[in-house]
């Protein structure tokens, strides 16, 4: 049995500790917001939090996450970073079909937890690996910089 | 006259040249030919094994030697590692095929199954014998020196012939392997048995006295079966391992076999008893990367098989191999490069390639090297990343890495089909310079180079 730490609740699962966290989140213990993309780390839509940073959940092995707190697109509007990029993502209207917005949301709310006021080079560096097969990337910007600028 | 005996002076002159070239030719053929066999570094008396009164260093581990001649075969054939070269990717173990690209042709593995047309099914105990042992087929041609039968010819009788039994377990498989496209002289076989009467030593393993019971069973270990030297000793003039820098490093398949000697900077000396057995078993240590390549493979096929105490022994004998240093190679760099991607390299510096490593390295190596998801995807401490060629970090990115390890799967995505040649270079570079000790500036053409080497 796993013991895992999810959004402050712990829960249990009983999976192989080679299971990829993905897997665990979506189809064991129901939480359906992170989703699958690629499932080799390169589009960035099963993006999580680990101990406050970024991980790809579709290669992280559930053995290997040990005492490190999870955090997930279900408990991210809790943390204030998360809260203000969920509000700025309303605000800029930044979904079109919506597939990659899990993994976009918690790329940019562990970038502003970390780097309060980030410049563009910052952005890329944080957002380069997250993928949106539609294009919003202007407004996925935009989106950051007004949720860096909002109290 | 004065004009003759001018002349005669020159002709003297032009002989005595000719006969000096010739001597320090002969000198230089004889210096290669004569160089030391893989364990006569280690000083000490050797006697036959018949006459040592130490504990067997060859066979199996003492769990398994009241098993089956079979078991004992699997064994042996995992630390032997058959497979691995006799294994097309994805294909039937042992059923041979696959590909060797050398600058003077392709070489392909044989089918080792039991098939009687295309296989060894049709050998007898001594056609088996002479093959391992000395190179030659079953029909009398000589094998090419890919075979490692300089390393195999130290293998005993018995267990060579327990590999074999095991080999005739399998189930026989009818797979000829394409014909080796070797150019001319190197297509002439029958050249090979001056290879062989030079280069081969055609003996059995003889333990050093002078040298604890468990040193024995490594050398046994590394080089009558792991046959280490294969990849990590430079090869002479006439493609023959030169002891003289035994495991002091060579490039082999596009890949390169680090050095492995005690030198403290390049080799292993710096490394704990502990790093040491982790890497050899599991193809990873915390601080020290993960195996990748040929070397992975290495470890899953063959090394992680082997039983603790086989391990240790392995150990134990590579400990004593004498420190050679490789001048290119730096101390490798044990710190984590700055969490900040603004940091730790010039904004000028390969600025595709410091893009490229955003949007696909950095969610699972990330900015500082220390990956959040698993130790085993970490750069720092890494030798590639301190390899300022860059050879290995390009042919990683080539062909990613599959292994399946007893921990579990490791995986990275292979990057040769989705970037061209000059963007694997300025990836490659802007990692050595982001994690390693010394920066690298492999070329587009380098990569391409080592795509084709590094191709089955």
């Amino acid at each position: 049995m796993t013991r895992l730490q999810i959004n402050g609740e712990v829960r249990n699962a009983d999976v192989p500790a080679d299971m990829p966290l993905l897997w665990v989140l979506r189809d064991v213990l129901g939480l359906t917001g992170t989703k699958f993309g690629c499932g080799i780390g390169q589009c960035g839509a099963c993006t999580v939090h680990l101990g406050g940073k970024p991980a790809r959940s579709c290669l992280l092995p559930v053995g290997l996450i040990g005492e490190r707190e999870v955090t997930t697109i279900e408990g991210v509007g809790a943390t204030l970073a998360g809260a203000k990029v969920q509000k700025a993502w309303l605000g800029v209207e930044v979904i079109q079909c919506g597939y990659c917005q899990s993994g976009q949301i918690m790329s940019a709310a562990a970038l502003l937890a970390g780097t309060p006021n980030p410049d563009d080079s910052d952005i890329d560096a944080a957002m380069a690996g997250n993928l949106c097969r539609c294009g919003t990337y202007l407004r996925i910007r935009d989106a950051i910089k007004r949720a860096a600028a909002s109290r | 006259m004065k004009g003759l005996s001018q002349r005669g002076a020159v002709a003297r002159y032009v002989v005595i040249a000719i006969a000096v070239i010739v001597v320090v030719a002969v000198i230089g053929v004889l210096w290669i030919v004569l160089g030391p066999g893989p364990m006569d570094f280690a000083g000490g008396k050797t006697v036959a094994l018949a006459g040592y009164h130490g504990p067997d260093p060859t066979g199996v581990p003492p769990a398994l030697v009241q098993a089956s001649v079979v078991e004992r075969g699997e064994y042996l054939s995992h630390a032997a590692d058959c497979q691995s070269c006799h294994t097309v990717q994805d294909g039937v173990p042992f059923a041979g095929g696959r590909a060797f690209v050398l600058p003077i042709g392709t070489l392909y593995s044989t089918n080792i199954t039991p098939d009687k047309q295309t296989g060894i099914g049709a050998y007898s105990d001594a056609d088996f014998l002479r093959a391992v042992h000395r190179g030659i087929r079953r029909d009398g041609a000589r094998l090419y020196p890919g075979m490692p039968y300089d390393a195999y010819t130290y293998m005993t009788d018995a267990d060579a012939l327990a590999i074999k039994a095991y080999l005739f377990s399998l189930a026989p498989v009818s797979a000829s392997a394409p014909s080796n496209t070797l150019v001319f002289p190197f297509n002439q076989r029958w050249l090979l048995s001056a290879w062989f009467l030079l280069f081969s030593p055609d003996r059995r393993f003889e333990p050093n006295t002078g040298h604890s019971p468990q040193w024995n069973r490594g050398a046994y270990l590394a080089e009558a079966l792991g046959h280490c030297g294969e990849c990590h000793t430079p090869r002479n003039l006439f493609e023959a391992l030169n002891n003289r820098r035994k495991f002091a490093g060579e490039v082999q398949s596009g890949w390169r076999a680090y050095n492995v000697t005690t030198d403290s900077g390049s080799g292993i000396g710096g490394w704990t008893d502990d790093e040491l057995t982790r890497y050899i078993w599991a193809g990873h240590a915390d601080g020290r990367g993960t195996a990748s390549g040929p070397m992975g493979e290495a470890v899953d096929l063959s090394l992680a098989h082997l039983a603790p105490d086989d391990v240790a022994a392995i150990v134990t004998y590579e400990r004593t191999v004498p420190a050679i240093a490789t001048p290119d190679l730096p101390a490798v760099k044990a710190t984590p490069a700055p969490a900040s991607h603004k940091q730790g390299v010039p904004e000028a510096f390969e600025p595709r390639g410091k893009q490229i490593f955003e949007g696909a390295c950095v969610s699972c190596h990330d900015w500082t090297g220390v990956s959040p998801l698993t130790s085993w995807a970490t750069l720092i401490g890494a030798r590639a990343v301190n390899d300022p060629t860059a050879t290995n970090v390009a042919q990683i990115v080539i062909a990613g890495t599959v292994r399946l390890t007893p921990h579990g799967p490791v995986f990275m995505p292979a990057f040769g089909a989705a970037y061209s040649d000059l963007e694997i270079a300025t990836v490659a570079n802007y990692v050595i310079a982001r994690f390693g000790s010394k920066p690298s500036a492999i070329s587009a053409e380098k990569v391409a180079k080592l795509r084709k080497q590094g191709a089955e």
